[in-house]
């Protein structure tokens, strides 16, 4: 058999898995992991009024895995009253970040200015990054809808990250490192990521010296999240393809291992 | 002196950048917040560089008929994306915000898509058990893998814990080592650019 | 308010030790001592990988990956990688293809290029076109330089530098036309994908020693030896810190 054809044999089988996956529900039993524990909880004691900065740093591409989580934590923030300050350090990422932001925003009846904010997009994150440290009118001197920073209530005692309890990245790159090497190294910054799957174990380093406070990660991260917010939502739809896919890619190492050792032994015996 | 000004504010940039880390004093504050300033001004204008690339390369492309057709649609998104912002504006609702949520992010999405697939065509080519320490790399991906999902919970706990553990311990571990000799490398390369040894950037001179 | 921010203080000293220790190196290569590095294998086959595609009449592709921009070391890297590339297919004639996410890459590219024509002694050979910005959005980038290698078949196929989600996607495409690929980043993850992608990785600091590896220029292989010594000074530090921290528990002296 050709290459090709095994080619097409793989991704043609794992396109009908993962299609068929969609169509069928079943409920699967999450169980909360410790990381995302944390994080829930952090954000369920925060007093009402904390701000929160969310940064929508990924594209566009990520949004199935990505989206998941940064709606249930939007959701869960919103529901306890917390401020919201959105930004994002990707182009793309801004328009997402308002998306998403306004439309969550709808659900629970907040208004622009007073509850959440958006500040739009910054090229040169880590100018961005360090600049917001000093002064955030400095480098966003208007939010994303041209409106000055002094006309918007939640943004009138908000000069720096002092007055924000953590910053959110919600990322799928290492631009939540940024976060982590310039905003919490250099001015203490709580910081926690919100990450696609393969991402998690860039991270991990991070999550052990205490630099990174949490994480949340992956459809499963948002699927665990969901759970303990009470509601489930895209995470835990896309859960049920995810678990498919994973045990197709066993399946594959195992079948791929098999002709290996088959063919290694006619060689033998040939030989 | 073509090469040498260029080195010298290479060489200026760099040890002020330096230097200001250490130091909290206003004055450093001031300098530190200016280069931040002009950075942003600076790359805000190389922008404008790669659009006029863009712009160049598909109007040659279109008139000497090499991929005319897609060349012409890129230039036409290109045009069509700040006329609609100008036009409606950014906000929700917006056909500017219409386009890029209908088009754009679907597009992205497949090709990311496409990941999926090629790691399930690389996992079945290079995941055989040819030696010993490939056969340990194959069971920990095995035990990762199921880590991940939740219905090896109804099995066994254990392969969560077991993901957790490889996560945190032995592939840290690489991944640690792997990262310090990256940060030396990246250390010494900046090193080589301040002082000017490193000059490749600069006109491709070795 | 004091000029000096005492807090840094452990970064300064770790700083000013590394700074002696390259000048250290930097002046024994003057006073005449040599370094050598060992073989890298990727960058040994950057011979064998034009050579290819000379033979086969089909060009070289060489991609910067999508996730860094020129400021990044890993970027100075892989022009450095680069340029040595851009003159051996200058030399031998052969088409060398940089599509490229970032405006300013491109610029410092086609000078590159341009000057390592010119060193090779084939001024005409270089070919601005080859070198062209495509987009600074990441997938776009990678399904344009899919396109790309899809369609041009290439021999030979140069990953080389700061790669984000999109390096499986350029990896397993190049290895579907059958090109030869090498392959070198600073991001953990995308390096695993390459190793089971490509035909040679460059792991870790070997991606910033071929500079030096390549030009066998005296200061820069001694900076290069600098970065070991510091990374053994760095493991002896470690193996310090382990057995201080397991027989006195409560000691922090070695976290700052």
């Amino acid at each position: 058999m050709t290459s090709q054809r095994v080619r097409w044999i793989i991704f043609g089988s794992l396109f009908v898995l993962a299609v068929v996956s969609y169509l069928i529900t079943i409920k699967l039993k999450i169980r909360p992991s410790p990381q995302v524990q944390k994080t829930y909880d952090y954000i369920e004691t925060l007093p009402p009024s904390s701000v929160l900065l969310i940064s929508f740093d990924h594209e566009a591409s990520s949004l199935p895995e990505i989206k998941p989580i940064a709606q249930v934590i939007l959701r869960h923030a919103f529901s306890r009253n917390l401020r919201i300050i959105g930004m994002s350090l990707f182009a793309e990422g801004t328009a997402i970040g308002y998306n998403m932001l306004s439309e969550t925003a709808r659900e629970f009846d907040k208004g622009y200015g007073s509850d959440f904010v958006f500040l739009g997009f910054k090229p040169q994150y880590i100018s961005a990054i360090l600049g917001m440290g000093e002064s955030i009118r400095s480098v966003f001197p208007e939010d994303y809808l041209g409106n000055p920073l002094d006309s918007l209530p939640l943004m009138k005692h908000i000069d720096n990250y002092d007055s924000i309890s953590m910053v959110i990245s919600i990322a799928d790159g290492d631009r939540a490192v940024q976060w982590i090497e310039y905003a919490g190294a250099r001015y203490n910054q709580k910081i926690l990521a919100g990450l696609t799957a393969a991402m998690i174990t860039t991270y991990d380093p991070y999550l052990n010296s205490g630099q990174l406070y949490s994480v949340v990660g992956g459809l499963k991260g948002a699927a665990e999240y969901e759970t303990l917010y009470g509601r489930p939502g895209s995470g835990s739809r896309g859960l049920l393809a995810q678990t498919t896919s994973h045990i197709f890619i066993i399946a594959l190492i195992i079948i791929g291992n098999i002709i290996y050792f088959r063919n290694r032994a006619s060689r033998k015996g040939r030989g | 002196m073509r090469t040498k000004i260029p080195l010298a504010i290479c060489f200026l940039s760099g040890a002020i950048m330096f230097l200001q880390y250490f130091s909290r004093h206003p004055m450093a504050k001031t300098v530190y917040s200016g280069i931040l300033d002009w950075w942003q001004i600076i790359f805000a204008f190389t922008l404008f560089v790669g659009v006029a690339a863009f712009i160049k390369n598909g109007v040659k492309s279109i008139s000497r008929r090499n991929d005319a057709p897609y060349k012409a649609v890129s230039l036409a998104g290109l045009l069509l994306m700040p006329i609609l912002a100008l036009i409606g504006g950014v906000k929700f609702g917006s056909p500017f915000l219409w386009v890029f949520d209908n088009m754009q992010a679907p597009m992205q999405s497949t090709v990311f898509s496409l990941l999926a697939f090629f790691v399930a065509s690389a996992s079945f080519r290079g995941f055989r058990a040819r030696t010993i320490p490939a056969a340990i790399l194959l069971v920990s991906a095995v035990f990762v893998l199921l880590g991940r999902i939740p219905i090896a919970d109804y099995i066994t706990q254990s392969f969560s814990s077991a993901a957790f553990w490889i996560q945190d311990y032995p592939s840290m571990a690489a991944r640690r080592a792997i990262l310090i000799g990256i940060g030396l490398g990246s250390m010494t390369t900046a090193l080589r650019v301040i002082l000017g040894i490193e000059r490749t950037y600069l006109q491709g001179e070795r | 308010m004091p000029i000096f921010d005492a807090t840094t203080l452990p970064t300064l000293v770790v700083s000013a030790i590394s700074l002696i220790i390259v000048a250290y190196a930097i002046i024994s290569v003057k006073r005449g001592r040599g370094f050598e590095i060992r073989e890298i294998p990727g960058l040994k086959a950057i011979d064998e990988a034009v050579g290819r595609a000379t033979e086969m009449g089909t060009p070289v592709v060489f991609t910067p990956g999508w996730g860094g921009d020129i400021q990044r070391p890993t970027t100075i890297a892989s022009m450095n990688i680069l340029s040595s590339v851009a003159e051996k297919t200058a030399e031998y004639d052969c088409r060398l293809i940089y599509p490229t996410h970032d405006p300013v890459i491109m610029a410092v590219a086609q000078e590159v290029v341009k000057e390592a024509s010119l060193r090779a002694g084939y001024p005409d050979r270089y070919r601005a076109d080859d070198i062209f910005y495509i987009t600074s959005s990441q997938f776009g980038y990678a399904a344009a330089v899919d396109g790309l290698i899809s369609r041009t078949k290439p021999a030979s196929v140069f990953l080389l530098g700061t790669f984000e989600a999109e390096s499986l996607i350029m990896a397993e495409t190049g290895n579907s036309v059958g090109a030869i690929q090498i392959a070198g980043t600073d991001s953990t993850i995308q390096l695993a994908f390459f190793i089971v992608a490509c035909d040679y990785t460059l792991i870790g600091e070997e991606l910033f020693a071929a500079s030096g590896y390549l030009s066998q220029n005296k200061s820069i292989l001694s900076s290069v030896k600098a970065q070991d010594m510091i990374k053994i000074l760095i493991a002896l530090f470690i193996i310090v810190a382990i057995i201080w921290a397991t027989i006195d528990s409560t000691s922090t002296w070695w976290r700052y």
